[in-house]
């Protein structure tokens, strides 16, 4: 049986439709991410999963059973870390772990917690007192205390440093190497590689991906040129069908090259006439953040 | 990080009952209350001051001075007990609902009703505490006579008139979009009630309407009860049974409304809209780009 079972789902707000027929299936034991831009609908399809939220039309089973009417029993099944921390600040870390622990049929012991998070050091600390990272920590403790069998995770890293995304999706995998099933959502790209063995795109509440990260990666795209550019350097001379791929942000030239022998030909002349240094230059296959970027740039349209 | 964490999964297991839910949710709720110094002011420490100052202004010696400081005592006992049933009640649920905190308990196998009944009877209890701290403090310095048969009559008008400000904090949470917001909002429904329902002392001018007016609103017949039994001499005084009559009539309408109005989500800016009865979020907002580390 799947972990999770979603048939034509749709939810709108009044007239707003955030997602509108959505189809997918999570089997278990497995991780898979949610992407997307803001608005897609990513939090909506987790917030109906897990029972928050009603759709206005379709199926979803979540474990065997319709979240809408999911029990205590089904409840003590899933674990749940919301975008928001959720924990009452006045609480320690123990304090919280325990009180939680206490709703569950077979929690895992809160030591064994602790040590998983690596914050057995802070087990008397407030949960107002720790620093950001801590409390997420501390929030991922509490989704799954009592052990379950599905994990949702909104955005699990957002605001942490390198470092504590790192401890983050170390817990994440033990968590996966035991046998739980997770779902979650997230805007950081190398996060969702690193973790899940499948990802789904979600753009204006459709899906218009839903394959495992290499594959999304290698899609029908060309290579790709990269060329990191000082700020104010002039584009004159350089052919409009590279020049106007530079990126505002970045300042980084980011060409999808259909003729890679042409572009490299026109890029090469252009720096040897203006004097342009090339040190880092690339030249490869697609990044999975450009394969990405196509997909969400692209009209909505069939899931590929 | 170097724990083997075993998450083995089965459901066989039996579920936790329901009154060692409650028995939690009871201690997790007074210990929130416990570590918020807000609350204690509230509750006990203005009454006490108020009190304080108030029967300094009354010569004990006086014909009638024991006629007059029993309605003070027990005005500002139930200031303390409205203030921890009402303002820090309501306050704390507003914030639990924009931290986040309600939805984190929706996720868990909590039924929804064990956390308003947790925070209820910890709300009772602690308006009891605070209640008691204020008539103890008004009996030692009035020189008031308490009679225990009295108690039990006093402790049962304390926790139904509890129960009713809290059901009605539950309700009037749906007018309160965040916990910045909590303050004016209540402080506008609860302090011209408590003031003018003789919670300050009684009122010596008032026009006729108003006086029946503030009888069937939930702040005077709690007064009118708490006074009713700390006037009481000898043996069990009967129960207050108009004034009891009265709150359970404002609980009720407080829980009927909360049922039928109350909002488990924080309330969104404009591009994160929530649907009203369901909490729902909707999408918005424009494309960003991914973020890489």
């Amino acid at each position: 049986m799947s972990a999770v079972e979603v048939r034509r789902l749709v939810k709108r707000f009044g007239a707003f439709p955030a997602l509108d027929s959505v189809d997918f299936t999570i089997e278990p034991g497995t991780v898979t991410a949610l992407l997307g831009p803001n608005g897609a609908g990513k939090t909506t399809v987790m917030d109906i999963l897990a029972g928050l939220a009603r759709p206005t039309s379709g199926t979803v089973r979540v474990l065997g059973a319709d979240p809408r009417h999911g029990r205590r029993e089904w409840r003590s099944r899933i674990g749940v870390v919301a975008q928001s921390n959720g924990i009452d600040l006045q609480l320690t870390v123990a304090e919280a772990l325990r009180l939680f622990a206490r709703h569950y049929p077979r929690p895992l012991p809160v030591a064994e917690v602790l040590d998983l998070i690596d914050l057995t050091d802070d087990a008397h600390t407030r949960i107002g007192a720790l620093s950001g990272g801590q409390r997420r920590r501390a929030d991922l403790a509490v989704g799954v205390i009592g052990r379950p069998e599905l994990l949702f995770l909104d955005e699990p890293t957002t605001g942490l440093d390198p470092e504590a995304r790192r401890g983050l999706w170390q817990v994440v995998t033990r968590l996966v190497d035991q046998g739980t099933t997770v779902l979650l959502t997230t805007h950081y790209l190398d996060e969702a590689q690193h973790l899940a063995g499948r990802l789904i795109v979600l753009v204006g509440g459709r899906i218009v991906a839903d394959a495992a990260p290499e594959q999304l990666r290698t899609r029908d795209l060309a290579p790709t040129i990269r060329l990191p550019l000082p700020p104010g350097v002039s584009l004159d001379g350089l052919p409009v069908s590279l020049a106007a791929h530079r990126d505002p942000e970045s300042g980084e030239l980011r060409v999808t090259s259909a003729d890679l022998t042409t572009d490299l030909e026109a890029l090469l002349g252009w720096s040897r006439h203006n004097r342009i240094d090339l040190t880092g230059l690339q030249v490869g296959s697609p990044s999975l953040e450009d394969a990405y970027l196509a997909l969400v740039a692209e009209p909505t349209g069939s899931p590929s | 990080m170097t724990a083997a964490v075993a998450t083995t999964h089965g459901s066989s297991h039996r579920m936790p009952g329901l009154w060692s839910l409650l028995a939690s949710q009871v201690g997790y709720q007074l210990r929130l209350l416990s570590r918020t110094p807000r609350a204690m002011f509230g509750s006990i420490l203005m009454p006490a001051i108020l009190l304080a100052l108030r029967v300094g202004q009354v010569d004990r010696g006086s014909a009638g001075a024991a006629a007059r400081t029993v309605p003070l005592v027990a005005g500002l006992a139930v200031l303390g007990l409205t203030s921890t049933a009402y303002v820090t009640y309501a306050s704390s649920l507003v914030s639990a609902r924009q931290d986040g905190v309600l939805r984190r308990w929706r996720t868990t196998p909590l039924p929804a009703v064990g956390y308003f009944c947790g925070k209820m009877v910890a709300a009772v209890l602690l308006a009891e505490g605070a209640a008691a701290v204020v008539i103890a403090i008004g009996v030692a310095m009035t020189g008031t006579h308490l009679d225990v048969a009295a108690v039990p009559v006093l402790a049962a008008v304390i926790a139904v008139g509890a129960l009713a400000f809290a059901a009605l904090a539950t309700a009037v949470t749906v007018l309160i979009p965040t916990a910045e917001s909590a303050f004016p909002v209540l402080a506008v429904t609860f302090y011209p009630l408590v003031l003018l329902s003789g919670a300050f002392g009684s009122l010596s001018v008032e026009p006729a309407w108003l006086t029946t007016l503030l009888s069937y609103l939930p702040a005077q017949p709690l007064v009118d009860a708490v006074t009713g039994a700390l006037r009481h001499s000898a043996g069990v005084p009967p129960l207050p049974g108009r004034s009891l009559l009265v709150l359970a009539g404002w609980g009720a309408v407080g829980l009927l409304a909360a049922v039928r109005f109350f909002r488990w989500e924080p309330t969104r800016p404009p591009h994160g809209r929530t649907d009203r009865r369901t909490g729902d979020r909707s999408a918005g907002g424009s494309a960003d780009r991914p973020r890489s580390q």
